[in-house]
């Protein structure tokens, strides 16, 4: 009701060619926002059923859940929950593996995003994995004290090796880098961690592998002699739902 | 980059990609061209997840890298598009047309494609073969020769085509290889060239590779397994190194495109017009560039002469039915010229233009009532008309039409127009026509159109989420069933295992099934109007730059 006129009762709109007659009202003004499902006035149409729709839905199904076990579906590592526990130095590394697993075509996508090396997590602080050229240097630094670093050096070499799967091509360069380092020299045998290897590169799926085997469940990749049950702190008990069980939970 | 757009990107990566893959594509979406320390910065995500995201998006097409805009030192900018992942959600249309044409090898190396994003032929051919002989019977398995010309059938017709190659790896990376370009010039950011500017496009490799797809072998022979896997391991050079392919989408959209003039025709007229019209568009197939207003002409001669052979009409019936074509309101088939017997194309633009028409009378029809949609269509054909008008050519009573058209006009499909009488506008000496304009229509029921998708896709996953712990459940059992079928089991130990799901949870799973189902195949529907609509604004664009 803008341009009110000196106590006039006119509209700034005119009111025969908008078409409302005397005598009918204005519809009632509205105080509070529009409902979120309004009431629909007319159904909509079923859907199209037929062979063509239901072939294009499973399609549909089967794409996603085929997405979900390649290496490009990349989910975090669990976040950790209050307190730190033992158990998480053997089970985050479990989840991660499956991103080591794609080969790419380093030739097509800028340096900058190359990933070379990978260090677990040791005595509960995380490292980031970083370039190849910051772990030479923090290598070199390490070299200056000698001989429990190289000990040290032996251990993660073979850590790298076991966990730098994918780079069957560069596995010379990462050879050349990390021997002029470190003295290091093949002591496990380099068969066990290959089948290690192999079985992690050819499907996305880890966990069935792993059982199929005959290898204990990540025990090698987690370097204890212990299968990964016997980390289970037994928070996971009891959290499912006791519908239908007629025992009582002691 | 809409709002609706964006939401609907940032599902389909987490459906397809994961969360972390989300966050940094949404990232990209939002601010447009960034380098890799802004995204780090921006998302808090670590640098090794970021890193990993963007390979897995450069490698599906979905973002660009280029040299930063300062010149080549600065570092390597990324960006991202809409549209490029918008396309996730007609990937089972894709592979479904690639079914009808090329059969199950065709269906096959479509889907290892677009899950893959890019691939090498060899690698593709060897997967597809393995996929292949997993299938067949026990002793029979798929030689690799029949699946490498089933790859060359498709890059012959450019549903397949090659990645376009990058001018030297690392941050000097030039986007520009444009055979003229000097070395000198700094990278302006131009748009990248397209897969199709180089002559290699569809050429397909000489490729040596011999051989029979591998059966993988059951988990339980570890043995064999092992072998098998290092035979994989050994790389094998197959003499198509850096050769990398990728679905050529927009051949598929020409090919949807070809198929819904056809199927309109085939609505509105007879089966021999539609037959005509196909037969029309397959022979300009190659000629036909994509953004072409109309096929080139035909003369009646050609058109009689590439008719399939169980259409045995006579040429003077051939006539008439073109004539028929010609003199339709739809305007699919235009009359070019009279030489031949009578040139004819077929109207693409014009074509699409009608079928959006379609479309947004169909939406008008069935949420508002077959009188509002008279309205509507009125005022399509009839462009601006005031109300008295509207309520006389439509021939319903003052009140409702005045009732509808004011529904329509809040719901923003019909627009009014002032017409001033005089130049201050006084509302009583204005006249306000009703009108209605069809491609920002269309640009907002494209829009509704994304917002429905990404809101059925919130439904499932929430759907989903709610029965998380039922799903679980069922599906380890499912496994347990499958492990111990496998193994060979009594039936008394079967029935036992199904028991474990009671019979209301099994009611609740059927239900649940029954809602996800519902919901995918509405986004499938959803999707074929999205593609009308989308054509037509494209075509729109391309015709008036």
């Amino acid at each position: 009701m803008a341009a009110r006129g000196r106590s006039r009762r006119t509209l700034s709109f005119s009111v025969d060619s908008v078409g409302i007659n005397r005598g009918e009202s204005l519809p009632p003004t509205l105080q509070q926002p529009t409902p979120v499902f309004p009431v629909m006035e007319q159904k909509p149409l079923p859907l199209t059923g037929g062979e063509e729709a239901e072939y294009l839905l499973a399609l549909k199904q089967d794409f996603r859940g085929a997405m979900r076990s390649l290496p490009c579906f990349i989910q975090p590592a669990a976040a950790l929950r209050d307190v730190e526990r033992y158990s998480d130095k053997y089970h985050s590394s479990e989840h991660t593996d499956g991103l080591m697993d794609w080969t790419p075509d380093w030739q097509r996508f800028p340096r900058e995003l190359r990933i070379h090396v990978k260090k677990p997590a040791r005595d509960g602080v995380s490292v980031t994995r970083s370039d190849a050229q910051l772990a030479q240097k923090k290598k070199k630094k390490k070299v200056r004290e000698k001989e429990e670093v190289l000990l040290k050096l032996e251990t993660l070499q073979k850590k790298e090796e076991q966990q730098s799967e994918e780079d069957d091509d560069n596995a010379e360069q990462k050879k050349k880098q990390e021997d002029d380092d470190a003295d290091g020299e093949e002591e496990y045998d380099e068969e066990e961690f290959e089948e290690v290897i192999l079985y992690v590169t050819c499907d996305g799926s880890n966990q069935s592998m792993w059982t199929g085997s005959g290898l204990t469940k990540g025990s090698v990749l987690q370097e204890t002699d212990y299968i990964m049950s016997y980390f289970d702190n037994g928070e996971d008990f009891g959290g499912d739902s006791d519908d239908n069980m007629d025992e009582a939970i002691y | 980059m809409t709002a609706q757009e964006v939401r609907l990107c940032g599902l389909l990566l987490r459906e397809h990609f994961g969360e972390v893959v989300e966050k940094v594509g949404t990232q990209l979406l939002r601010s447009g061209a960034q380098n890799l320390r802004t995204i780090i910065h921006e998302t808090g995500l670590s640098v090794d997840l970021v890193k990993k995201s963007l390979m897995v998006l450069v490698q599906h097409g979905a973002c660009l890298f280029s040299s930063g805009r300062k010149g080549p030192g600065s570092p390597t900018e990324y960006r991202s598009g809409c549209d490029r992942i918008l396309r996730i959600l007609r990937y089972p249309r894709y592979i479904y047309t690639a079914k009808t044409l090329y059969g199950d090898t065709g269906e096959l190396i479509i889907e290892e494609l677009l899950q893959r994003g890019h691939m090498t032929m060899s690698g593709t051919v060897k997967t597809v073969a393995d996929r292949l002989t997993q299938n067949m019977e026990e002793g029979r398995s798929m030689d690799y020769s029949e699946v490498s010309s089933a790859f060359s059938k498709l890059v012959e017709t450019h549903f397949l085509q090659r990645c376009p190659p990058l001018a030297g790896a690392g941050t000097a990376d030039s986007t520009n290889p444009a055979p003229g370009a000097t070395p000198a010039t700094p990278s302006t950011p131009s748009a990248p060239p397209t897969p199709e500017s180089f002559p290699d496009c569809y050429k397909v490799p000489h490729m040596t590779l011999v051989g029979r797809g591998k059966r993988q072998l059951t988990a339980e022979d570890g043995e064999d397994q092992r072998n098998a896997k290092r035979q994989k391991m050994d790389p094998e050079a197959h003499g198509d190194e850096g050769i990398y392919w990728q679905v050529n989408f927009e051949r598929f959209h020409l090919h949807f495109r070809d198929q819904a003039i056809i199927s309109a025709v085939a609505n509105k007229l007879d089966q021999t017009s539609s037959e005509i019209v196909r037969t029309m568009l397959r022979m300009s197939e190659v000629t036909t560039s994509p953004a072409a207003t109309c096929t080139k002409p035909l003369s009646a001669n050609e058109i009689f002469r590439s008719l399939p052979a169980s259409y045995n009409i006579p040429r003077p019936i051939l006539d008439q039915y073109l004539t028929l074509l010609v003199d339709d309101p739809m305007e699919f088939v235009g009359k070019a010229g009279e030489s031949g017997g009578g040139m004819y194309v077929v109207n693409l633009h014009r074509a699409l233009a009608n079928l959006a028409r379609a479309t947004l009378e169909s939406v008008v029809q069935e949420r508002f009532g077959s009188r509002s949609a008279r309205i509507f269509r009125l005022l399509l054909r009839k462009r601006h008309l005031e109300q008295k008008q509207v309520e006389d050519f439509a021939m319903i009573p003052a009140k409702e039409a005045k009732d509808m058209l004011y529904t329509l006009l809040s719901q923003n499909l019909v627009q009014l127009q002032e017409i001033p009488k005089t130049p201050d506008y006084a509302p009583s000496r204005t006249f306000y026509l009703y009108t209605v304009n069809q491609l920002p229509t269309a640009r907002m029921l494209l829009q509704n159109c994304y917002k429905t998708v990404a809101n059925l896709i919130e439904r499932r996953l929430f759907e989903s989420k709610e029965s998380k712990r039922l799903l679980e459940k069922s599906q380890r059992i499912e496994a347990i069933l499958a492990s111990l079928q496998a193994s060979g089991a009594e039936p008394e130990q079967l029935t036992e295992v199904e028991e474990m799901i009671t019979a209301p949870e099994k009611q609740q799973l059927d239900g649940l099934r029954l809602h996800i189902n519902k919901l995918d195949s509405a986004e499938n529907q959803v999707d074929e109007t999205i593609f009308l609509l989308e054509s037509y604004v494209n075509s729109t664009a391309t015709s008036t730059s």
